[in-house]
């Protein structure tokens, strides 16, 4: 095992190198799980607008519970009831949305004749939208007090209202198709994974084999009572060695950031899936190495495809924000893949045939990347055997 | 018969590398392959060594035929590239336990093994070295560990010293001496001549791929009609010098190299003094004198009509 024991020693001298793109994911794994919170994609926060309510009716009891529930959901500015003043504070963003009560409101209401609100809106405001549903929402059940409870006083339908309304009820969601935000923090970890995993691969596997690619030392290896093949053996095994040991480190402390998650099945596919990938990163590692010749080429090859690969595919900047043009020519690399793989995994709770299935094509497709690199460099390599003899 | 070649024909393209290229080795012997860069010497290596395909011959060694995966025959072999071939990121120590440990797989004794061989080229003070950090000299020194650890029994020498100081030189020189006496056989390829002659107990002059000489050094250079060169320095050279020393008895050939007078001489006794004489007789001042027996290069340059460092 002198190959195999040297593949080693080789990557321990190039060790600081390699390191450098291990620490640097270590530490946007760390940034990514200390800042940041996904709170706005799993619950939901009411929020206050700003609006304005002008009453050109008599201060009844109506309006004021109006006022009063109104000022439950939302902030009421107090404007001057000029023109001029409410479209500025419009157009300023002072308020979103103006509601006036024309004078006899109040008794078109009880005698239940029809009435108009006015609204002075933003355009295209969703805030106008939740503005009119509250209003209506009061106004309703105000007629409905109305029209069932004939002896009621007006203070008495005011209080019923403000009851019903205060009533609230507990709403889950349950999605049986999505669960987007739960594995939207860890998949990033996973996709990120891919760069750093990608340059360690070059890095090393390069590393090694640029020396045993040397004309001389292959030729003195060569003199040597040793099979070619088992040195090509003790060198794959030495290969799948680092890759297995590269992919280990990086995943083992995905189980110390996101311990819950892990041990799921989306953990599980998430480690399948790069596990995949590293394959086929570390095939097109061995395509590398067959074709550049020294160091400074290496580390070159390393920032480039890596950087270059993982740029257009979506590691950095997610797929939906990418082009089109742009993901059509990353959809030629095997990060393009392994990074869709991730977004259906992340979204996947349901892990039935019909939802596997199109992870583990993303997964093969990764895999035909990697049985392509190989083809490729055992092509070159045998062209390179020719011409040596 | 430890290396037996015969009619050995590599070709590259139009090129002939080695045209019917005949060789043999004896048990105990230090073969000397001299020749110019480029007369077939690396490359009739490499052909022996099964690293390179030819189109012709037969090659045997030990007494049987040589093959790339002649393993049994390749595990008795070491060799010394003309290239160092060592590993940049191994130490001495390492280096030469990885060459030692493609042919002897027990651990101890592979222990024991690299040790003597760092021990036997002096680089025990480097073992932790790595080679980035020793001299040109100390890094061929590694390369003869790395070769001779696991002690084979031939040891092939592709120009070791090459660029190397005289002093290392010597010590490369004197270290192949003493594997020699341990039982090894050697074929030491060399365009140096001195070393040659310094090493090797037996002599093939190779040019052109073709074996143009053979036999000890004394043998080759009974081949040649000069048995002496005599450089006298002479303060006014001119043309009626040479004539008159030309017509004396025994003087094959007379020149001037600057104010250096060499006069290259037959078999006769008395040659130098014969040429001061006259030189004194004709008033002719003269100042330094030497006398030296024919080198390899004047073998080479009979034989060729040209140098060896052409």
């Amino acid at each position: 095992m002198q190959v195999y024991k040297a593949f080693f020693k080789i990557i321990k001298k190039n060790l600081i190198e390699i390191s450098i793109y291990l620490l640097v994911f270590l530490f946007f794994a760390i940034l990514m799980t200390t800042t940041g919170s996904d709170r706005q994609n799993i619950g939901f926060e009411e929020t206050k607008k700003n609006i304005a309510f002008i009453n050109n009716d008599k201060e009844s009891e109506i309006v004021a519970g109006l006022r009063d529930y109104l000022s439950e959901k939302a902030n009421i500015v107090e404007i001057e009831d000029d023109a001029e003043k409410l479209q500025d504070a419009l157009f300023y963003r002072k308020v979103e949305y103006i509601v006036r009560v024309p004078a006899g409101f109040s008794d078109d209401f009880l005698s239940g004749k029809e009435f108009q609100l006015e609204k002075t809106t933003v355009p295209n405001s969703t805030a106008a939208i939740y503005m009119d549903s509250l209003i209506n929402k009061y106004l309703n059940t105000a007629s409905i007090y109305l029209k069932y409870s004939d002896s009621a006083s007006q203070d008495e339908i005011i209080k019923n209202i403000k009851k019903d309304l205060e009533a609230h009820t507990q709403v889950t969601v349950n999605s049986f198709n999505t669960k987007k935000a739960n594995g939207q923090k860890y998949m990033y970890y996973f996709n990120y994974m891919a760069y750093s995993l990608f340059s360690v691969m070059i890095l090393g596997v390069c590393a090694v084999m640029i020396v045993y690619n040397k004309t001389d030392l292959k030729r003195r290896n060569h003199c040597a009572p040793i099979k070619t093949r088992n040195i090509n053996l003790q060198l794959l095994f030495g290969n799948l060695s680092f890759a297995l040991i590269a992919w280990a480190l990086m995943v083992s402390t995905s189980f110390i950031f996101y311990p819950k998650q892990m041990f799921s099945l989306n953990g599980l596919l998430f480690l399948l899936n790069s596990l995949v990938a590293s394959v086929t990163f570390l095939s097109i590692s061995f395509l590398i190495s067959n074709i550049i010749k020294s160091k400074n080429a290496m580390s070159a090859a390393a920032n480039v495809v890596s950087l270059g690969f993982c740029f257009i595919s979506g590691v950095f900047v997610p797929q939906e924000m990418l082009g089109e043009t742009v993901l059509n020519i990353a959809s030629f690399t095997p990060t393009y893949w392994y990074i869709k793989a991730n977004i259906r995994i992340a979204e996947t709770v349901e892990f039935s045939m019909k939802h596997l299935k199109p992870i583990f094509t993303d997964m093969l497709i990764v895999l035909a990347f990697a049985l392509a690199s190989v083809t490729v460099a055992l092509v070159i390599m045998k062209q390179k055997r020719t011409s040596e003899a | 018969m430890v290396i037996k070649v015969e009619n050995l024909v590599k070709r590259y393209g139009d090129l002939i590398a080695l045209d019917h290229f005949n060789m043999e080795l004896h048990e105990g012997e230090v073969l000397g392959l001299l020749g110019p860069n480029g007369s077939g010497k690396t490359t009739a290596i490499n052909c022996i060594l099964s690293l390179l395909k030819y189109d012709k011959g037969n090659i045997e060694i030990f007494g049987k035929p040589m093959s790339p995966d002649a393993y049994d025959i390749k595990r008795d072999i070491g060799i010394i590239m003309q290239n160092v071939a060592v590993f940049e990121e191994l130490t001495v120590y390492e280096n030469t336990d990885y060459f030692c440990g493609l042919y002897v797989t027990d651990k101890k004794k592979r222990r024991a093994l690299v040790d003597e061989a760092i021990e036997f080229v002096g680089l025990k003070d480097f073992k932790k070295f790595y080679p980035k950090k020793l001299s040109g000299g100390l890094l061929r020194r590694l390369n003869i560990a790395c070769g001779i650890a696991h002690k084979p029994k031939l040891i092939i020498l592709d120009e070791p010293t090459v660029a190397v100081d005289p002093q290392s030189r010597n010590n490369i020189l004197e270290g192949i001496l003493r594997l020699n006496k341990e039982g090894a056989s050697i074929v030491y390829t060399s365009h140096y001549m001195e070393e040659v002659e310094q090493i090797c107990s037996r002599i093939i002059i190779m040019d052109k791929g073709k074996t143009i000489a053979a036999g000890t050094k004394d043998e080759l250079k009974s081949m040649i009609k000069a048995v002496e060169k005599v450089t006298v320095e002479v303060y006014q050279p001119n043309e009626g010098v040479l004539t008159g020393i030309r017509s004396l008895n025994n003087v094959i050939s007379a020149e001037f190299d600057g104010e250096m007078l060499v006069v290259k001489c037959g078999k006769g006794s008395h040659n130098l003094m014969m040429i001061l004489e006259h030189l004194k007789a004709n008033d002719i001042l003269f100042g330094k004198v030497y006398s030296e027996p024919p080198t390899l290069n004047d073998v080479f340059l009979e034989i060729t009509g040209k140098e060896l460092r052409d």
